[in-house]
């Protein structure tokens, strides 16, 4: 008798509505099949699910819409590999796998009151945007909430209804800017990379915690001026994205020294990486 | 080539105090270029740990350059360390490189494919009489029993165009041509029991890749077998995967393979892959009068289009 | 008084064995090497060699399936695996360094989340294990401390006797479970001198001081100076009794086909490669230091266990002569 499940096994899911973000990212929104799935998958803002585009593989994303609202939850991915492409290649209607919630979060429970300050860059809002909305939807907890984000071009700036409804709202400051010469004529943001951007907004460091997710390179620019600002190394959590497989800490490729990306992660403080070997 | 009579006249073992000079002369040549920034590095033989063992070194000191030996345990094909697969090697600078007879020939077919310019490198030749077989006694005289099978019919002890070549040849015995006789066998197959002899040893293959990794020519930027859009060969270890990466294997070396047998050496299972590699190479030869390696030529005959290659068999 | 059995009875347990139904798997000659792999018959069992790939394979096979799916016009059908087809299984004449590597991978297999794939393997099969009395040069199971006679992991152990037979100890409620199933194969009888064990030469390492360099030096020359030679390939990853990296992939065709689980090595270049191009070890020394770092000190934080037996298959197998065991000692030096 075997008293374990098949932990490699997904959830089914059925795509309920595609969004086209920019040209080559998408986000997918995932209903559960399973009645059972569908009312008791719980996670929590930073968590990852490998998604499976049967007959293609498995692919590695956080959870991309906030625990808050229910029924779905969504991802969202720029095809570069042979399954994100599978992907892409699925309809409305179509079915794909879900296995999941995998991997720690952001621990919101210790943010409540304090200042929130989300840093970041091109396809890396989608694993701050599912703490932005459960930030929002329980606004009240938490005291400023500023978000500074940028991409290449204006083409590749994701989620753009939503950065233009947080632009309209009045309890959160969106600062947006894209790359120079990435702006066209109607851009009424700001110009820059995001670490210059995020010198010139100069968020107060005092009672806030920064989220710092993008490409390495933004990251590396980004930290000392945070440090600048007066940010502790244990206010400024970021996430690592290692290439992954099973998502369960037994397949081995994820880890950075002795730390398992899919099990430890991928919710780090700086003060986490800066002590992890440099291998990321 | 050696002298056919001095061959029969030889003893059953070989006189491997002959590898003593052959090391002398090395480690002069490599302190001498390293001294005189000639090289960046020397990719020679040191001892391995265990009694009888030689491994490749990348040696970038005179001082490092007293350890490198040659012996009937340098078996490494060291030309390997000079195709873009080996980057940081490459990356070091300028390179000598220490290579027997057999090992020319992969060394004149990475300069025909552009991989490798003569100038580029200075090569450390040496005089050979045979090195150890896979799994063989390392403890007993070279001989018979533990030689190497490629070392048995070869013909290249001496090497041609190297810019030295150190130690000189013993006597030589005559072996049976053992690789010979196999590719007889195998040719005496019928297409049936070919496939079911190939079969039977791709069956057991586990895609450890060595085979491809020890390979001087196996140093495309991405192998056809990595690729998975689309997915042309299936990367498990099972039957049909097994099968598509061999062929693959066989067939774009088809003209290139050079016969140094790392690839056989390499296979943990065992499989007879220069047995395939060989075969190949007397299609080759059959069909284009092509033999790989004993020029730097452009192409191999598989790699090249010529309007009046013989389409008769496109039907 | 001890159990002892001749070796014309071991291969009777076998035949005995393989006529219930039980999968037995024990060394057997597969053309030109011997493997471990199900014994048709208790003649098949090879008693002098060490085979060239582990017996981990019993419980986590070179490639598997893990589930299966079919796509049709009402949607995507996915079958699970069932774990009743993992039979009873008696793995026979385990030696000791792959007797104890299963007690090693079960930590990964088993943390937090349970691989039932190879859980279940486990739970089925019977180890008996046979002490070495012969080595070769690239054995160094005394210097990560285990031991030629070391019955650890086995369930059943057998020491071979001066005139032939084995003695029999049951290490496990397995291991008496088989000598109280077969009665009729075992003498009790006043136990014959126990052959000599096997004696690899190298010094017993200490594992601990190692352990302390490498938490220190994930930086220094040594990754370069050792690994600029690695070829890149899997062999040594592919004949270890511990390593268990894997990789995950969809086979088949695109309406119906498995998705599968098997062996990947940390060597290869594309293992931590991302889709994007960019590849956090994209250089071979720092794929070999993570594979000394995970055998001697990551497994070793994780788990409290050294990932590496001593069996010496990686030595032998590695075609550009990379010598773990030199690699140990240069560490213990330091």
């Amino acid at each position: 008798m075997c008293d374990h499940k098949n932990i490699y096994l997904p959830h089914l899911a059925t795509i309920e509505e595609i969004i086209d973000e920019t040209p080559d990212v998408r986000t997918l929104r995932l209903v559960f099949q399973d009645e059972d799935v569908r009312e008791n998958f719980t996670f929590r803002s930073g968590q990852f699910a490998e998604y499976s585009a049967f007959g293609a593989g498995e692919s590695t994303f956080c959870i991309a819409s906030s625990p808050t609202r229910k029924g779905y939850i969504e991802c969202c991915f720029r095809s570069v590999g042979r399954v994100t492409e599978a992907l892409r290649g699925l309809e409305a209607g179509d079915t794909i796998g879900v296995r999941g919630p995998y991997g720690n979060s952001f621990p919101i429970e210790e943010f409540y009151g304090r200042n929130l300050l989300f840093v970041t860059g091109g396809i890396a809002l989608p694993p701050l945007r599912t703490l932005i909305w459960n930030c929002l939807d329980q606004r009240d907890k938490f005291g400023d909430i500023t978000i500074v984000y940028g991409a290449r071009s204006e083409a590749d700036l994701v989620y753009k209804r939503e950065l233009r409804e947080w632009e309209e709202r009045s309890d959160v400051k969106l600062v947006k800017t894209v790359d120079p010469g990435g702006n066209g004529p109607e851009w009424d943001g700001k110009v820059g990379f995001v670490p210059t951007i995020l010198d010139e907004a100069a968020p107060s460091a005092e009672n806030t915690v920064a989220m710092v997710c993008g490409p390495p390179v933004m990251i590396k620019f980004t930290l000392p001026v945070l440090e600048k600002l007066g940010f502790s190394d244990d206010a400024i959590y970021t996430t690592l994205e290692n290439r992954m497989k099973c998502g369960l800490g037994k397949c081995g490729r994820c880890n950075v020294g002795n730390v398992y990306v899919c099990k430890d992660g991928p919710v780090f403080t700086a003060r986490q990486v800066k002590a992890m070997p440099q291998e990321f | 080539m050696i002298d056919l009579a001095k061959k029969i006249e030889a003893p059953a073992t070989i006189d491997i105090t002959a590898y003593a000079g052959a090391t002398e002369a090395i480690r002069a040549e490599a302190a001498k270029l390293l001294t005189e920034g000639a090289v960046a590095a020397v990719i020679g033989y040191i001892p391995g740990r265990r009694n009888g063992t030689a491994i490749p070194a990348i040696v970038t000191s005179p001082e490092k350059a007293q350890e490198l030996i040659f012996s009937p345990a340098c078996v490494n094909n060291l030309a390997l360390y000079l195709t873009r697969a080996k980057k940081e090697v490459k990356g070091k600078g300028r390179l000598a490189v220490v290579a027997k007879g057999c090992d020319m020939r992969a060394l004149a077919g990475l300069m025909g494919e552009s991989q490798l310019k003569r100038e580029d490198v200075v090569i450390i030749g040496v005089a050979c009489a045979g090195v150890y077989g896979s799994g063989a006694d390392r403890d007993a005289p070279l001989a018979e029993k533990n030689i190497a099978r490629k070392c048995r019919e070869c013909r290249v002890h001496a090497p041609e165009g190297a810019d030295v070549v150190a130690g000189s040849l013993p006597p030589l015995p005559e072996f049976s041509p053992v690789e010979a006789e196999e590719l007889a066998r195998l040719e005496a197959m019928t297409p049936a029991a070919r496939w079911a002899f190939w079969k039977e040893h791709f069956s057991r293959c586990i895609r450890c890749m060595a085979c491809r990794s020890l390979c001087p020519f196996c140093y495309c930027e991405q192998c056809i077998c990595d690729r998975n859009r689309p997915q042309a060969v299936e990367a498990t270890p099972r039957p049909a995967g097994n099968m598509a990466w061999h062929i693959v294997r066989a067939m774009h070396l088809a003209g290139r393979c050079a016969g140094c047998a790392e690839c056989e050496r390499a296979c943990p299972m065992d499989i007879p892959l220069n047995l395939l590699n060989r075969k190949m190479a007397r299609e080759l030869k059959e069909l284009y009068g092509h033999e790989a390696g004993l020029e730097p030529k452009e192409k191999g005959p598989l790699n090249e289009y010529r309007e009046d290659d013989d389409q008769s068999f496109i039907k | 008084m001890q159990k002892t059995i001749t070796e014309q009875n071991l291969r009777a347990l076998i035949d005995l064995l393989v006529k219930k139904g039980t999968r037995v798997v024990g060394p057997r000659r597969a053309g030109s090497i011997t493997l471990y792999e199900p014994l048709a018959s208790g003649g098949e069992l090879i008693l002098g060699e060490l085979p060239r790939r582990s017996a981990k394979e019993a419980f986590f096979p070179l490639c598997e399936n893990i589930l299966s799916f079919e796509k049709t016009t009402e949607g995507v059908k996915v079958a699970d695996v069932d774990p009743s087809q993992f039979p009873e299984t008696v793995i026979v004449g385990a030696r000791p360094c792959d007797a104890a590597a299963p007690g090693i991978l079960d930590a990964v297999f088993s943390w937090d989340y349970k691989d039932k794939f190879y859980l279940e393997r486990r739970r089925k099969t019977t180890i008996i294990g046979l002490a070495c009395t012969s080595c070769d040069d690239a054995c160094f199971c005394t210097s990560v401390g285990l031991s030629p006679a070391d019955p650890r992991g086995s369930d059943l152990f057998l020491t071979p006797l001066e005139g032939g037979g084995y003695a029999c100890e049951a290490v496990t409620e397995k291991g008496e479970k088989l000598l109280a199933e077969f009665p009729q194969l075992f003498t009790d009888a006043e136990a014959a001198k126990a052959l000599p064990q096997a004696e690899p030469a190298g010094e017993k390492l200490d594992l601990a001081r190692i352990k302390s360099w490498l938490d220190g030096n994930f930086e220094n020359p040594l990754w370069a100076e050792i690994s600029e030679r690695c070829a890149g390939c899997g062999a040594c990853a592919f004949v270890c009794p511990a390593c268990h990296c894997f990789d995950i992939v969809d086979e088949g065709g695109e309406t119906k086909g498995c998705r599968r689980k098997s062996w990947d090595a940390c060597g290869f270049g594309k293992f931590t490669n991302h889709a994007s191009g960019h590849n956090p070890r994209d250089a071979q020394p720092k794929r070999y230091r993570n594979r000394i770092m995970h055998k001697f000190k990551y497994y070793d934080d994780k788990f409290g266990k050294t990932l590496c037996t001593g069996c010496g298959r990686c030595i032998r197998a590695c075609p550009v002569g990379i010598d773990i065991a030199a690699v140990l000692e240069e560490i213990s030096k330091k």
